[in-house]
């Protein structure tokens, strides 16, 4: 139950964990963008590496950060798989033959690529869930989307309601698990194999919790009055976000890195050595 | 007959997040008992009794459970049978009504029995005359219009009339106005007529003390014992070792004691101590 009410959060103490989540999301961002921009082996390469290293810096156990890859392994092999036998390339000859599937070795190439990238593409937004609460990250995604409000967004409105609905998720769950329980033990058939009986064995949990959840935002709703909330303006933060020096270093070497992907990709001063990675 | 043998239990096993809620818990609950449990918040108490009908699986080598012959922690359960045999009813029962009347929400649980329309409605009548209501006045009423107090009965009801041999009660008077305690408490002890086990969870010693037989005091998951009334109220020793308070009512009595009013320090129930107070006043029966 907890370890939904937390995402995927994995608590550490570690420099990842520390560092502020506008710093992580905006890295994020940027790393998102420049694994786009990977276009050899060797570039993939040196992005898995600095990759390796954000896990290896972050105490989590690598094979939590690998379980991710678990959901995706059918759209990974599918779609490489896909890529390896409908490549058409006019230049070469195919290795292999099988009625319209041509299988070349540039394909092969190509689809290794794709499902690298598709690998890059998650990893890192798991690190980013692993390291962070979903609260640090919607007060992050707040102040990085302030500048909106200029344009009468109501960000902050936005950012309570998300914080509100990651607040009561935990609750919900916990109250589905108790009315779920109690109707167990009213002998309702969740158990039952038949679906239209799990269906109907659905409805005495849906109306308490429907009641329930009503509930429970009239009093919210109550409580927040009785406290004079008022909306966006005049509020202060408890915990202000504080940018630390890491924080800009982090960021710095990663625009390096997307810096160094990019002198890979277009090879501006034609350096020999760029040419001789560029398969 | 409840036999609970080296139960153990951990939540989220395996995460960072996992905390052990019972260890090695043995305990044995004999029918006809009115069996107490008491402990602080997050003793364990819930989690344990909710082993009882296997709404909590008992985890691998962890000890097991037996309820009259069925062993809990076997593979494959008849969960119908222990689900008739055992009723319980959750802290705030009331959250879980849902039917558009009382009566159909009381029917629920007998229908999912097996049980026929015609019987599970006489069963469901029953029940709201066993609890206290007035049937005629209620049954087609919706659940959601009632008051707490009366909600909570149509909620003991609804696993009333499932005619469970053994009932389960987590906290049956939380949050009830001191008469709706006394009527919910009187209510278990009709049940109790037909129900011939109970086990009840409470926080209010005076219940616990005037109604059970048997008292588990559970203290950070382990049990730190199984005493009658008498012998965990009467010895500082023991209330002292296991963090439990005297009910108010013995409370009142050490006190009275305390100022030489010739008062018994031992007494439990209202009507015990009015009878010492009477005869420490001389006041003789009329
Ligand atoms: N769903 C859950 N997930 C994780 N831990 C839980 C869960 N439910 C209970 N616990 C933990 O297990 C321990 C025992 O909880 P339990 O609910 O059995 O206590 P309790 O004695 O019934 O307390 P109370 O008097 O407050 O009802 C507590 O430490 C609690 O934090
Ligand atoms: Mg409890």
């Amino acid at each position: 139950m907890r370890d939904v009410s937390m995402g995927q959060y994995y608590p550490a103490s570690s420099p990842v964990h520390r560092a502020d989540p506008r710093f992580k999301l905006i890295i994020l961002i940027l790393y998102l963008v420049t694994v786009f921009f990977c276009d050899s082996f060797f570039s993939f390469g040196f992005m898995t590496l600095f990759v390796l290293i954000t896990i290896l810096l972050s105490r989590v156990p690598i094979l939590k950060v690998l379980k991710s890859l678990r959901l995706i392994i059918i759209i990974l092999v599918f779609t490489t798989l896909l890529m390896m036998i409908f490549y058409s390339d006019t230049t070469s000859a195919p290795l292999a033959e099988w009625g319209i599937f041509h299988i070349y070795l540039n394909g092969i190439y190509a689809a290794i690529k794709l499902g690298w990238r598709l690998m890059l593409l998650v990893l890192m937004p798991t690190v980013l869930t692993l390291t962070s609460t979903p609260t640090e990250l919607c007060d992050g995604l707040e102040s990085l989307l302030s500048p909106l409000k200029v344009l009468h967004l109501p960000v902050h409105e936005l950012a309570l309601i998300m914080s509100i609905a990651l607040r009561l998720i935990p609750s919900l769950i916990e109250e589905t698990d108790k009315i779920v329980n109690a109707q167990r033990a009213r002998g309702a058939a969740f158990e039952s194999r038949n679906p239209f009986k799990k269906i109907k064995a659905m409805i005495p949990v849906l109306i308490p919790l429907f009641v329930s959840s009503f509930r429970r935002a009239d009093e919210l709703a109550d409580a927040m009055d009785s406290r004079c909330y008022r909306g966006a303006k005049g509020r202060t933060r408890m915990k202000k976000l504080k940018a630390k020096f890491s924080d800009f270093v982090a960021l710095l070497f990663w625009c390096a890195i997307t810096v160094c992907i990019l002198f890979l990709n277009y090879n501006w001063l034609g350096w020999a050595f760029i040419t001789a990675l560029s398969l | 007959m409840i036999e609970v043998k080296n139960l153990s239990f951990v939540y989220s096993p395996k995460t960072p997040f996992t905390t052990q809620a019972l260890f090695d818990i043995n305990l044995s609950i004999e029918t006809g008992d009115f069996f107490g449990i008491i402990g602080s918040t997050g003793a364990g108490k819930s989690t344990l009794v909710s082993h009882f009908n296997a709404l909590t699986k008992i985890q691998k080598n962890s000890g097991a459970v037996i309820v009259d012959e069925i062993d809990l922690s076997a593979k494959k359960i008849d969960l119908k049978k222990l689900r008739a045999k055992v009723g319980m009813v959750f802290q705030y029962p009331e959250h879980q009504l849902f039917a558009d009347t009382v009566l159909k929400d009381i029917m629920f649980g007998p229908k999912n029995l097996g049980i026929n329309n015609a019987e599970a409605e006489q069963r469901a009548r029953d029940a709201i005359a066993l609890v206290g209501l007035d049937c005629a006045e209620i049954a087609e009423r919706s659940p959601f219009e009632l008051s707490g107090g009366q909600k909570r009965r149509v909620a003991l009801a609804g696993v009333i009339a499932m005619h469970p041999e053994i009932l389960v009660l987590d906290e049956p008077t939380a949050g009830l106005d001191p008469k709706g305690k006394r009527e919910i408490m009187d209510l278990i002890l009709r049940i109790k007529a037909d129900c011939p086990t109970v086990v009840m969870i409470s926080h209010n010693m005076d219940e616990i003390a005037e109604y059970c037989n048997k008292i588990a005091v559970l203290r950070r998951g382990r049990v730190m014992g199984v005493f009658s009334p008498r012998e965990l109220f009467g010895s500082e020793e023991l209330l002292e070792s296991c963090g439990v308070e005297l009910p108010l009512v013995t409370e009142l009595a050490v006190k009275l004691n305390g100022l030489g009013v010739a008062v018994d320090k031992s007494v439990l129930t209202e009507n015990e101590l009015f009878e010492e107070i009477k005869k420490a006043v001389g006041v003789k029966n009329a």
